[in-house]
């Protein structure tokens, strides 16, 4: 460690300003979370005592909520499924690409940068241009472009796992690539697949922008929220806000946990 | 070992292509064509309607304030995610910067729509802020100005997408090499010194891109200013949808055309002087 950075006020100062950091980001939507909980119509915080399920059980009742939620299910499924089999040759591409690798990294990323609502638009026209109805299809086909940068991120990171010596080794024994794929590659970046999946999923099923121009009859959750939030928001709204919420949380958390677990012993 | 590198990267190029960039330069193109009332479409005739519509109605100040939006929450970022970063690579021990990173990715995955409303709970007249503050009698009446202004925006935008900023500072301070810092000390030089003369300076092509990254991010963001903006709030993204909402494509077309390219400058730009990519090269076969 650094010596001058051991200074106490200095170390106050950066602390402090992390804490702001995370206490911008937690802060109100874990207040949600809490207020969802509190059976009154006013928002705020309940008391311990009054603490209720009340809106969690209306929500069930909330008819096009929950259709849109099985919509949007199906709209991230399909986007994780593809998005980690692109990803998983998009990163076993970059391995082989050399001096192309940089260009490649930056190729795949890009679509990450254009604003959801500009590329939802040039796809819904495009589409309607060749007659293609809008239908859950349409709107993963904007979730993928978004998702997938992630997920290639995710699973190159993890191909750092892959030391060269391995391949060399199943070489020298005579494996073929896709032996060496099959036996080697693929089973130690197993982590990377699974989290490009999760990120993927949680990725498309949050996205709001681009699916704004591409849904068919069928709302996707969040434009089916947006319209909850501002038309005199029903508590319900913050007990399905809060739960997508802590949901997302939990299923990161089990995926950086379960990366730290393999990666602990890969390096016993 | 064959290398079908080129042939792996295929589908997805050709996903990428198809899907990605395919339609903007569609759109690229039909921005500059003529709008046909009777058809309700356009039709392929030069025509710079489009681009002469972006300069009525106060939609360039549009632009130019989503652009200033994107400045100021950038630079807000990089001002508290800089510090946030050195905890996490320099201070914190392995265990709370494993903790730390997974607090910062975790927002990466959860919904922008949903972490944007939640700030209405915060600053709203009823919201946890006024309510402390009347509370506590600092003041008498419950402050306005917290919320559908652009201060909410503001702090909306840098909520969502401060974890921007925090991975290429960690990256960048991760390849800065410790002797230089150690050195730069056994010189005589403190921290501030240090920090201004060496740490600054080899760390500029994560502030760069962490910048820049958020500046994308918030330029063409529409969310926040939908759930937190005043009545009259506007953004890049909310002009589009209103343009839409009269069919006028040519003009959509072209407000996305003009934003497209000065973002993809910025990060092509930003990729030559700062070479971002290598940021992110930190492992080798």
């Amino acid at each position: 460690m650094v010596a001058s950075f051991e200074s106490r006020p200095l170390k106050v100062a950066i602390w402090l300003m992390t804490a702001i950091g995370l206490a911008i980001i937690y802060v109100p939507p874990l207040y949600l979370v809490a207020v969802s909980f509190n059976p009154a119509l006013q928002p705020a915080l309940p008391a311990l005592s009054d603490i209720s399920l009340t809106w969690y059980v209306a929500l069930a009742k909330e008819r096009s909520l929950m259709s849109a939620l099985q919509e949007s299910l199906l709209v991230a499924t399909v986007t994780a499924l593809v998005a980690t089999a692109l990803a998983l040759l998009s990163a076993l591409a970059y391995m082989d690409l050399g001096k192309w690798r940089s260009r490649w990294f930056m190729f795949v990323l890009l679509p990450m940068f254009v604003p959801g609502i500009i590329q939802g638009l040039s796809l819904s026209v495009i589409f309607g241009r060749i007659g293609l109805k809008p239908f859950w299809g349409t709107v993963a086909a904007s979730h993928l472009l978004w998702a997938l940068p992630f997920a290639f991120t995710v699973i190159l990171t993890s191909m750092a796992a892959v030391r060269r010596s391995y391949l060399l080794a199943a070489s020298d024994l005579g494996a073929s690539w896709w032996r060496q794929l099959v036996d080697v590659t693929l089973p130690l970046i197993r982590p990377g697949l699974v989290a490009a999946f999760i990120f993927s999923f949680l990725l498309s099923l949050n996205e709001f922008g681009r699916a704004f121009y591409l849904v068919g009859r069928q709302n996707t959750l969040p434009l089916a929220m947006f319209g909850k939030m501002n038309s005199g928001a029903s508590p319900t709204i913050y007990a399905l806000s809060g739960s997508i919420f802590l949901a997302s949380i939990l299923a990161v958390a089990f995926v950086l946990l379960a990366a730290r677990a393999s990666d602990r012993k890969l390096r016993r | 070992m064959k290398s079908p590198g080129f042939l792996l990267a295929l589908p997805t190029a050709l996903i990428v292509l198809l899907l990605g960039f395919v339609p903007l330069i569609v759109i690229l193109v039909w921005s500059f064509w003529t709008w046909d009332p009777a058809t309700y479409w356009i039709r392929p005739e030069l025509s710079l309607a489009g681009y002469e519509a972006i300069l009525e109605a106060g939609r360039w100040s549009v632009i130019l304030g989503s652009l200033g939006k994107a400045f100021l929450t950038a630079t807000i970022c990089v001002v508290i995610g800089y510090p946030a970063a050195m905890a996490v690579h320099f201070l914190a021990s392995r265990r709370t910067a494993l903790l730390l990173m997974a607090l910062f990715t975790i927002p990466f995955f959860t919904s922008y729509m949903i972490r944007a409303f939640s700030w209405r709970l915060v600053l709203g007249r009823n919201g946890l802020i006024n309510g402390w503050l009347t509370g506590t009698g600092i003041i008498d009446q419950p402050l306005d100005w917290l919320l559908f202004s652009n201060f909410a925006v503001n702090v909306g935008l840098v909520a969502s997408y401060l974890p921007f900023v925090i991975f290429p500072l960690i990256l960048s301070m991760q390849r800065v090499e410790p002797s230089l810092l150690a050195a730069s000390q056994d010189l005589g030089a403190g921290f501030w010194r240090t920090f201004r003369s060496v740490l600054l300076p080899l760390t500029q092509a994560g502030i760069f891109a962490g910048f820049l990254f958020v500046f994308v991010m918030a330029a063409g963001s529409a969310t926040e200013v939908q759930m937190l903006g005043g009545a009259a709030a506007s953004m890049i993204s909310v002009m589009i949808n209103d343009v839409m909402r009269v069919v006028n494509f040519p003009l959509a077309f072209a407000i996305s055309t003009v934003v497209l390219i000065i973002l993809f400058g910025l990060i092509f730009i930003g990729n030559r002087l700062f070479k971002l990519t290598r940021l992110f090269e930190g492992f080798t076969w």
